[in-house]
C-alpha cells in the first residue's frame, strides 16, 4: 500500500525537493543556532513592553481599580475588550489542528504546532484580565468550587462568568497537553541531535521518546480524540464568552445568534494573527518551503471566508434589529453606527467585512506584504468589534441622565501593550526552543504532498485520469438507468 | 409514492377548515423543507468545490442532482406566493392587511413583510440559486467530455462555488426569515435562520446516505464504499452536534433572559406541543449522538441507514414545530376576527398539534417527488464525473 | 551488563517502503521481531506488525463521562441539598445552566485521563529516559531491532542474513 493518491490539480506542500534529513536539519537548525540581530532587538522590544505591562498590572492591584477610568455606566471597558481579543486569537490554534485535522486539510501541518503555540500564550493573556479586573486578585481562587469554611459558600453556577471560569481553564489544559503531545516526538528528533546541556534538556522535555510502532500508534489514536475532543471544545469557549453578553437584557447584547457569531469572529481573528506571525516566521526562521505561498493562500481564503460569515452576522442583527419593532434594539444599533463611538463602528466595519473583499484577488491572497497588511488591519478590527460590543454599548444604557463616555486610563493602555510583549516574549523565546513546524507531521506527508512527487505524478495525469475513469465507468454501469418507481 | 401524496393533499384540502388551513401549511411545510434540503446540497458542493475537497467526488452527481430539485422548489414557493396574493389561505398573520393596520408592530415590519418581498424576494433569490445549481450541473457534465489537462473546468466551477457561498450565505437567511420565521410575525430571534440551516443540512446528509445505500443496493456506486458511509456519518454526527448546539444556544438565552416577547415562542411548543418539543430534542440529538459517537456504528450500512430515516422524519418533525404552532394561531385569530370563536378552541387540532396520517402522507408524497426529480437528474449523465481531477482520491480514499 | 539491560541487534532502512518489505519478510521467516520504530507514524505498518487497534480512546470516554457525571452530579448536589439559592429566579435545580460546566468538565477529565494514561503505558513521562539505538532514528532511519539475549550464533547470523537481504543500510548490535 502506497501513499493515497493526490489530485494533479493540487499545489505542493512541501517545496525544495527535500529528503527527510534535510527537512530535520532545516527545522532543528534555529534551535541549534545562536540568535541572530532581528531577533534579539525584537525580544528587547517585547520585554520592555512587557514590562511596562507588568508595572501597569502592579500598579492595578497596589492602587486598585481606580486606576482605570470605568465609571458606573461603563463598567467594562478595556479590561473586557482586551480578554475578548486575546480569547479569539487564541482560538485559530486549536482550530487549525483540531478541526483541519478533522477536515483532512494537509496543509495544517505547516502551520498548526506555531498556531497552537500562539494559542496557549493568547490564552494566558486573556487568563489576566479576569483575574486583575476582579480588582482583589488575592482570593481570586474563589472562583473555583471547593469545600471551604466560608460558610459553605459555593459560587453560583448560574452565572455565565463562572461557565467562563471553567471554559478558560479547560482550553487551556486541554490546548498545552495537545500542543505538548505532538511536541514530544519532535522533542526527541532535536536531543538526538543535541550536546552538553541542550541534550539534557531535550531529554527531559522529550519525555522518553523512543519511536517505537506502538508508540506511535497510540500516539496518532491520542492526536485524533484530543482533535475531536478540542472541536466541540473551541466552539464552546467563545460561545460561552458570548453567553457573558448574550444571557443579559441589555440592548445590543442579548440576541440568540451572539454564539456562533463570536466564534466565527474569533475564528477569523485567530488567523489574522497567525498570518501575522507565519510572514514574519517564515522569512526570519527561512521556512519558505514549508509555510509556502500555497498555505498563506489558503489561510487567506479562511480569511475571506470568516469575514463574510462575521459580515452575515452584523448585517442580520441590524436588520432583526430593525425587525423587532424594538425601540431600545433599534437604538442600540443606532448608537453603534452614529452615536459618540461610531469611528469604532466604522473601524470594525471597514477592517472586518470590506478590507477582507480584497482577498477575492487571487493576486492579493498570495502576496506577502499584502497579506501582513491585511493581517493587521483583521486584528485591529476585531479589536474594535469587542469595543463596540462592551464600551459603545454600555455608553448609552436605558436612562439617558446615566449616558457616560469613556476613555481608557495610562494605566489600562500600558496593561494591553503588556499583553501584546508579554505574547511575543513567549512566542519568540518559543521559536528559539522548539521547532516551529512538525517535524514528523511533515515528513509524514512528504510523499503524498512533496513537490518532486506531485511532479512526477502531474505530467502522467489526464491519462491516467482519464484511463481510471473509463475503467471505473465500466465497472460502475456508467450509464445508470436510474430508478423512479418511488 | 407521490400518489399517497397527492391523495392525501386531497383529503386535507376536503376536511379542512374553510381557510384550508391544514392543507396550506402541510404544503408550506414539505415545500420549504425540500427546496432547503436542495439548497443545502448546492451550499455543500460549492463549500467542497471552494476547499479543494476530493473525497466525495465519486457521489457528486447526488448532490447535483439535489441540487436541481432547486427548480421545482422555486415551482413550490411560488404557489404559495400566489396563495397569498390570491387570498387562497392564511398562512401568515402580516399578510392580512386589517391586522397589519391595527398591530404597531406588525406595521413597524410592514415593509419586510409584505407580499411584494415574498414573492419577487424569493423569486429573485431562489432564482439565484438555480443558476449556480444549473451552472455548476452543467460545468461537471460537459468535464466528462470535454475535460482538459488545464482542468479549465475546474477552474471555472471554482469561481462559481466561490461566488455561490456569499451569496447563499445572505439569501438563504432573508427567505428563512420571510418563509419560517415570519408564521410567528411578532417573535424574532437572530440565530433562526442559521439554526433551520443545521436541521436541513443535517436532513441533505442523511438523504444523502439513504439514497447511497438504496442506490448501492441496486448495483450502482460500486465504488463508493463504506469510508465515504463513514464521513458521511461523521457529517451527520457533527451535524447533528451543530443543530443542537444551535438549539441550545437560542434556547437558553431565551430562557436565561426571559423575556416575555422571546419567551412566548418557546412556552408554545413547550406546554402545548410537549411531544414534539421532546422529540425533537430526543431524536435529533440524543439518538444520533450515542449511537454515532462509536466508529463501528459508523461503518456499518444497516445502523446508518436506520438513523438516516429517523433524522429526515424527526428534523421534518422540527419544521412541523416551527411552523404549525404560529400558524393555526394566526388561524385562531382570524377566526375569531371573522366571528367563528366557538369553532376553534384551545386543544388538540387535527394535523397542528401532531401530524396526522394526512401530514405523514403529504410528506411521503412530497419525499417521492424529491426523489422522482433527483433520480430523473440522475439518469441524465453518467454517474462517475470521469474526468473531475479529484476522481482518484476519491476512489482510494481511506481513513 | 547490568541488570535489566538486554543486547539486541538492530538494522536502520532507509525508506519506510524498504521497512515495510522487510517486516513482511520477517513474518514469512517467523522472526520475532522486538520492536520497530520509526521517525514519524507509517501507514500500514500496524497491521503487518499485527499490533491491535488501540484502546485508548475507550479510556478517554469513560473518563469523559466521570467528568459529566462529576460535574453535574456535583452541581446538583450543591444547589439542591448543600446551598439552596434562588438566582435571578431560577429554580433550584437549573438544569440547562449546568450544561456548559459538565460539557467542559467532561472534555477536560477525558483529555488529562487520556494524556496521563497515554505516558504510563508507554513508559514515559518527565525525567524518563529510554535508550536511544540510533540517533537517526528520530531523524530519517526506519529500525527493526531484535532482541538476541537468548539467541545463539546461528539464529544471530540469520538475522543478519535477513538485514542484509531485505536492504538495511547498516545492521550493528547494542546493549541497552
Amino acid at each position: 500500500m502506497g501513499a493515497a493518491p493526490t489530485s494533479p490539480i493540487r499545489e505542493p506542500l512541501v517545496q525544495g525537493h527535500k529528503t527527510y534529513h534535510q527537512i530535520t536539519e532545516d527545522l532543528c537548525s534555529p534551535t541549534e543556532r545562536a540568535p541572530g540581530k532581528a531577533w534579539t532587538l525584537a525580544f528587547i522590544v517585547a520585554l520592555m513592553a512587557a514590562t511596562w505591562g507588568i508595572v501597569s498590572i502592579i500598579i492595578t492591584i497596589w492602587v486598585g481599580i481606580g486606576t482605570w477610568r470605568l465609571n458606573r455606566t461603563i463598567g467594562w471597558g478595556w479590561d473586557i475588550t482586551n480578554f475578548v481579543w486575546w480569547i479569539g486569537i487564541g482560538h485559530a490554534g486549536t482550530l487549525i489542528s483540531a478541526i483541519l485535522l478533522l477536515f483532512r486539510q494537509k496543509w495544517r501541518t505547516g502551520v498548526n504546532r506555531a498556531a497552537e503555540a500562539m494559542t496557549i500564550f493568547a490564552v494566558i493573556c486573556a487568563a489576566l484580565f479576569p483575574a486583575i479586573h476582579v480588582g482583589r486578585i488575592w482570593v481570586v481562587f474563589f472562583f473555583f468550587p471547593y469545600p471551604n469554611t466560608r460558610g459553605p459558600v459555593w459560587p453560583n453556577f448560574n452565572s455565565p462568568l463562572l461557565w467562563d471560569v471553567f471554559a478558560i481553564s479547560t482550553y487551556f489544559t486541554v490546548s498545552l497537553l495537545f500542543w505538548y503531545t505532538g511536541l514530544v516526538p519532535d522533542f526527541a528528533t532535536v536531543r538526538d541531535r543535541a550536546k552538553g546541556f541542550r541534550k539534557k534538556m531535550y531529554t527531559f522535555l522529550s519525555f522518553g521518546w523512543t519511536g517505537s510502532a506502538k508508540h506511535w500508534q497510540r500516539h496518532e489514536s491520542l492526536s485524533l480524540v484530543l482533535a475531536g475532543l478540542a472541536t466541540p471544545l473551541v466552539l464552546s469557549v467563545h460561545t460561552i464568552v458570548s453567553f457573558d453578553f448574550a444571557t443579559s437584557v441589555i440592548p445590543g447584547w442579548h440576541t440568540t445568534i451572539f454564539p456562533p457569531y463570536f466564534v466565527a469572529g474569533a475564528i477569523f481573528s485567530g488567523f489574522a494573527m497567525v498570518q501575522t506571525l507565519m510572514v514574519i516566521t517564515r522569512k526570519v526562521l527561512n521556512l519558505q518551503n514549508y509555510i509556502t505561498i500555497g498555505h498563506i493562500e489558503s489561510m487567506n481564503k479562511v480569511i475571506l471566508v470568516t469575514g463574510t460569515i462575521v459580515g452575515v452576522a452584523y448585517l442580520t442583527e441590524l436588520f432583526i434589529a430593525w425587525y423587532s419593532g424594538y425601540v431600545y434594539e433599534q437604538f442600540a444599533f443606532f448608537n453603534r453606527a452614529l452615536g459618540p463611538y461610531w469611528w469604532s463602528y466604522f473601524g470594525m466595519m471597514t477592517c472586518n467585512v470590506l478590507s477582507p473583499q480584497l482577498f477575492w484577488s487571487k493576486k492579493i491572497r498570495r502576496n506577502v506584504t499584502m497579506t501582513f497588511f491585511m493581517s493587521i488591519f483583521v486584528n485591529i478590527g476585531m479589536w474594535f468589534e469587542r469595543f463596540v460590543i462592551i464600551a459603545t454599548t454600555l455608553a448609552r444604557d436605558y436612562l439617558p441622565s446615566s449616558w457616560s463616555f469613556y476613555v481608557p486610563s495610562i494605566v489600562e493602555i500600558g496593561i494591553y501593550v503588556g499583553t501584546i510583549g508579554i505574547f511575543f516574549v513567549f512566542y519568540l523565546v518559543f521559536v528559539r526552543v522548539a521547532p516551529v513546524v512538525a517535524i514528523a507531521e511533515i515528513k509524514h506527508i512528504l510523499k503524498s504532498s512533496g513537490d518532486q512527487y506531485v511532479i512526477t505524478n502531474g505530467q502522467t495525469t489526464l491519462h491516467q485520469i482519464e484511463q481510471g475513469g473509463t475503467a471505473l465507468q465500466v465497472a460502475g454501469h456508467g450509464d445508470s438507468h436510474g430508478n423512479a418507481h418511488h | 409514492m407521490m400518489l399517497v401524496g397527492i391523495f392525501s393533499l386531497v383529503a386535507t384540502y376536503i376536511g379542512d377548515d374553510h381557510f384550508h388551513t391544514r392543507f396550506w401549511s402541510n404544503v408550506l411545510h414539505n415545500s420549504v423543507f425540500f427546496t432547503g434540503v436542495a439548497l443545502m446540497a448546492l451550499f455543500l458542493l460549492a463549500a467542497k468545490i471552494t476547499a479543494w475537497s476530493g473525497w466525495h467526488t465519486i457521489f457528486k452527481r447526488v448532490w447535483e442532482a439535489y441540487s436541481l430539485f432547486l427548480v421545482v422548489g422555486l415551482v413550490l414557493i411560488m404557489i404559495i406566493a400566489l396563495g397569498i396574493w390570491g387570498g387562497w389561505h392564511h398562512l401568515y398573520h402580516w399578510a392580512d392587511i386589517k391586522s397589519v393596520e391595527s398591530d404597531v408592530i406588525l406595521t413597524g415590519k410592514s415593509s419586510f413583510l409584505n407580499k411584494n418581498w415574498y414573492t419577487f424576494g424569493s423569486l429573485l433569490f431562489v432564482g439565484l440559486w438555480v443558476f449556480f445549481a444549473i451552472r455548476i450541473r452543467q460545468l461537471s457534465v460537459d468535464e466528462d467530455i470535454n475535460g482538459d489537462s488545464n482542468f479549465t473546468h475546474a477552474r471555472k466551477m471554482r469561481v462559481l462555488g466561490a461566488a455561490a457561498l456569499p451569496v447563499i450565505g445572505f439569501t438563504s437567511a432573508a427567505l428563512i426569515w420571510q418563509w419560517v420565521m415570519s408564521v410567528d410575525a411578532h417573535w424574532y430571534s437572530t440565530l433562526f435562520a442559521w439554526y433551520a440551516s443545521a436541521s436541513m443540512m443535517v436532513t441533505m446528509i442523511a438523504l444523502t446516505i439513504i439514497t447511497l445505500i438504496m442506490l448501492k443496493v441496486r448495483g450502482y456506486f460500486p465504488l463508493v464504499n463504506i469510508e465515504h458511509l463513514h464521513d458521511l456519518g461523521k457529517y451527520m454526527f457533527a451535524f447533528s452536534i451543530f443543530w443542537t448546539y444551535l438549539w441550545f444556544s437560542q434556547y437558553m438565552l431565551i430562557w436565561y433572559a426571559n423575556i416575555p416577547e422571546e419567551t412566548i415562542y418557546f412556552n408554545t411548543r413547550l406546554h402545548q406541543y410537549p411531544v414534539l418539543f421532546y422529540l425533537n430534542i430526543g431524536l435529533n440529538f440524543v439518538l444520533p449522538f450515542l449511537v454515532l459517537l462509536r466508529n463501528d456504528t459508523k461503518r456499518k450500512y444497516g445502523t446508518l441507514l436506520f438513523i438516516s430515516c429517523v433524522l429526515v422524519f424527526s428534523h421534518w418533525l422540527d419544521f412541523f414545530l416551527m411552523l404549525k404552532p404560529g400558524i393555526i394561531h394566526t388561524a385562531h385569530e382570524l377566526a375569531a376576527a371573522a366571528g367563528e370563536a366557538g369553532h376553534h378552541t384551545a386543544g388538540a387540532t387535527p394535523g397542528f398539534t401532531l401530524p396526522g396520517f394526512l401530514e405523514i402522507g403529504t410528506f411521503i408524497g412530497f419525499l417521492g417527488l424529491f426523489f422522482f426529480v433527483v433520480f430523473n437528474r440522475l439518469e441524465k449523465a453518467s454517474l462517475v464525473p470521469s474526468r473531475d481531477p479529484y476522481l482518484m482520491e476519491s476512489v482510494s480514499h481511506h481513513t | 551488563m547490568k541488570h535489566g539491560e538486554k543486547n539486541i541487534l538492530f538494522g536502520l532502512y532507509d525508506d519506510e517502503e524498504d521497512l515495510k518489505k522487510a517486516v513482511v519478510q520477517a513474518n514469512q521467516d517467523h522472526l520475532d521481531i522486538m520492536d520497530v520504530l520509526t521517525p514519524f507514524p507509517v501507514h500500514g505498518l500496524d497491521p503487518l506488525l499485527g499490533l491491535a487497534e488501540s484502546r485508548l480512546h475507550i479510556a478517554g470516554f469513560v473518563f469523559g463521562l466521570t467528568g459529566t457525571l462529576t460535574a453535574f452530579l456535583g452541581m446538583t448536589w450543591i444547589f439542591t441539598r448543600d446551598w439552596p439559592n434562588i438566582f435571578g429566579g431560577k429554580p433550584y435545580w437549573p438544569i440547562l445552566s449546568f450544561v456548559p460546566i459538565s460539557f467542559e468538565l467532561t472534555v477536560l477529565f477525558a483529555s488529562i485521563g487520556m494524556v496521563v494514561t497515554f505516558y504510563i503505558v508507554n513508559g514515559q513521562g518527565p525525567g524518563i529516559k529510554n535508550p536511544v539505538i540510533h540517533p537517526r532514528i528520530t531523524d530519517d532511519k526506519f529500525c527493526i531491532a531484535f532482541n538476541t539475549d537468548h539467541l545463539g550464533d546461528a539464529q544471530v547470523s540469520k538475522l543478519r542474513n535477513f538485514f542484509q537481504q531485505t536492504g538495511a543500510s547498516l545492521v550493528e548490535t547494542k546493549t541497552i
